[in-house]
């Protein structure tokens, strides 16, 4: 039987609603800041709910490079960061790129449907065009791989991405996640009427839905044994599995989340009592978060209570495609500098939530490993195992 | 599907053979559907749909054309094997879906929604809702993954599905894509010179499962034989493509693991 060795994150670029690259996104984080706002980039006078994590300012598209597509710029700017950050020929034949994705540049769709709208715009309107146009301006010539898992696609992505270098088909792969807030998943989830009115409270007593946000998240991956100099940590296991029980709502025992988290500690080689944080998908609606706590009793067993558990949703929204990457960064990060961030939003418990989820403030506490949780529409859900680098 | 050779991917002493394709297109069900020249046999249309809705009543009420199109690509698949729905339900089976364009109708139809007044309910818009639809309706509730891509995303799902099994991960494998083309047509048309004609939706599935066959998959530019066999029978199918072309293999005696895999 193949074992699935762990893979070494080597670094991370982001650009979030609350921070333009990784160090501004993780001092904002730790310090609590909310990043949630009045959406100002389209319309949302006929919508129930019109603020979101939206990003006020990216950085201009390049000279003579002109990309209308915000996915792809969203991208672009991770992969900046990323790439300051980490020295990287990627013009290298055997770096793969593999990005997650829950709307990919549905945005240009309805640009594509103007009837004067140029021919090329119906292309760009592709799930995969961006990370193509990431791939390209990149210069990457290994695989270039999108998934779409929904809201776990951040998760599915890096998971995919280990298994490119455990199987020799990419010697580095750039991963991670992205969406946009746009029209189209406004008009989406304010029909479901998923989103709140409210602050967004995860695991709270009083929660009454989520917030929709826009991000892009990356990380450099390389196999453990060809990492050279620093790096964040590794990747010690994935799963990504199926519900199988209804296109919009969880399994309501968790089934499909539970079978991800067991895959990916076994993936890992590792027990529930090895885990020391927990990054949960903690969307604050009625529906996921006690699903998620009953999950994580089930798992963790009778050391669930003690161990931290956080959301960093009630800061960011939900980033969607790219919430699971930034929160598999967030576990790296905690372990780096030894404290964890804050669970905004959360202050009265509710008894069907009942673990510690890090309340008020960032709480010094230094995990070895960590486990992120994520959970999409169609049942998808995934599961990372991560340990932070020791030095 | 073999294209070129510069580097491969051996997922290990494991085997994997791929037992049988369930297939639907806008030619009919089955290979024995497929024309000898979709060329000929399109006489100019630019697009062969797949006007009948495969499976219809109250379970599929809400569900889009591509979500039932998936479940009739698997349900074909079963009867191919001679398996029932008892064999292939629950964790040990992964289901890996590929689709290239699928979701486009969804998401046009909810854009428009606001000007045509059909609401569609808004998780049928992503391309997960088809392998949603197909693990809800057969109890599947192994390892998952979604692509987005078209023919080279499905030899990686093949690849990729290899190493699930390779890795005890799952037992078999079912590997989906769907590809319809009717709703976006004046879309396709646009970026015409990206796509062969005619266009063909279609709907495959392959079930992989432990065995003495080998599966690897290669980096390189061209396409082997087999896919192009696949292309002239079937016509454009984007992501289904490479399953055709494992379906011809299956039927015409091929050693389709050595052409299409080793």
């Amino acid at each position: 039987m193949l074992r699935a060795d762990p893979v070494a994150i080597v670094a991370a670029g982001v650009v979030t609603p609350i921070g333009g690259d990784l160090d501004a996104f993780w001092s904002a984080l730790v310090a609590g800041r909310d990043g949630i706002s009045t959406i100002e980039r389209f319309r949302v006078d006929d919508l129930r709910v019109g603020r979101g994590g939206e990003i006020k300012s990216l950085p201009p598209a390049r000279p003579g490079r002109p990309l209308d597509c915000r996915a792809s710029r969203l991208l672009l700017a991770a992969a900046d960061d990323l790439l300051r950050r980490s020295r990287v020929d990627t013009g290298a034949a055997r770096v793969g790129v593999v990005v997650g994705t829950a709307l990919g540049a549905v945005e240009e769709l309805e640009r594509a449907l103007d009837k004067d709208g140029r021919p090329g715009v119906a292309a760009a309107a592709l799930y995969d065009s961006p990370g193509r146009t990431l791939a390209r301006h990149l210069g990457c010539r290994g695989p270039v791989l999108t998934v779409s898992t929904a809201c776990a696609s951040g998760a599915t992505a890096l998971g995919l991405a280990a298994d490119l270098l455990r199987t020799d088909r990419a010697d580095l792969v750039i991963a991670g996640g992205f969406d946009v807030l746009c029209r189209f998943v406004m008009r989406g989830f304010d029909a479901l009427r998923s989103l709140t009115r409210e602050r967004v409270r995860p695991f709270d007593r009083r929660r009454s839905g989520l917030l929709l946000g826009e991000a892009a998240a990356l990380v450099l991956m390389a196999r453990d044994g060809d990492a050279r100099g620093p790096r964040m940590g590794r990747l010690l296991g994935h799963a990504s599995t199926s519900d199988g029980a209804h296109i919009a709502a969880p399994h309501p025992e968790g089934r499909g989340l539970e079978t991800a988290v067991r895959g990916a500690l076994r993936q890992a080689e590792l027990e529930a009592g090895d885990i020391d944080f927990v990054s949960a998908h903690g969307t604050a609606t009625t529906l996921n978060d006690p699903i998620e706590t009953a999950v994580l009793k089930r798992v963790l067993g009778s050391r669930a209570g003690e161990i931290p558990v956080n959301s960093i949703k009630g800061a960011l929204g939900h980033t969607m495609g790219a919430a699971a990457t930034l929160e598999a960064i967030m576990c790296l990060l905690a372990s780096r500098d030894g404290i964890v961030p804050p669970t905004l939003g959360y202050e009265e418990a509710d008894p069907a939530c009942d673990l510690d989820y890090v309340p008020f403030r960032a709480r010094p506490l230094r995990p070895r490993v960590s486990l992120s949780t994520s959970l999409g529409f169609g049942g998808c859900n995934a599961a990372l195992v991560l340990e932070g680098a020791t030095t | 599907m073999r294209t070129g050779a510069t580097r491969g991917t051996d997922v290990g002493g494991v085997g994997t053979d791929v037992r049988a394709v369930g297939l639907v297109t806008g030619w009919g069900k089955g290979l024995g559907a497929l024309p000898a020249d979709a060329g000929r046999a399109a006489a100019g249309r630019s697009t062969i749909a797949i006007e009948r809705r495969p499976l219809d009543g109250e379970r599929f009420r809400r569900a889009t054309r591509e979500c039932v199109l998936g479940v009739a690509a698997v349900q074909a698949l079963l009867e191919a094997a001679g398996l029932t729905r008892a064999d292939v339900a629950g964790p040990a089976t992964a289901l890996l879906y590929v689709t290239a364009g699928g979701y486009g109708a969804s998401n046009r139809a909810f854009i428009e929604a606001a000007v045509t007044g059909k609401a569609l309910h808004f998780p049928y818009t992503a391309p997960s809702a088809v392998p949603a639809e197909v693990a809800i309706e057969f109890g599947l509730t192994g390892s998952y993954l979604v692509f987005v891509g078209g023919a080279t995303t499905t030899i990686e799902a093949l690849g990729h599905a290899s190493l699930l099994l390779a890795r005890g991960e799952c037992e078999r494998a079912l590997v989906l894509a769907v590809e319809t083309f009717q709703e976006c047509e004046d879309l396709y048309a646009r970026v015409r010179w990206l796509l062969g004609r005619p266009r063909v939706e279609a709907a495959a599935c392959a079930l992989l499962t432990p065995g003495p066959g080998r599966l690897t998959v290669r980096d390189g530019a061209a396409a082997s034989d087999l896919t192009r066999r696949a292309r002239t029978r079937a016509g454009e199918t984007l992501a289904c493509a490479p399953l055709i072309a494992l379906a011809l293999g299956l039927e015409s005696g091929d050693d389709v693991l050595h052409d299409t895999c080793e």
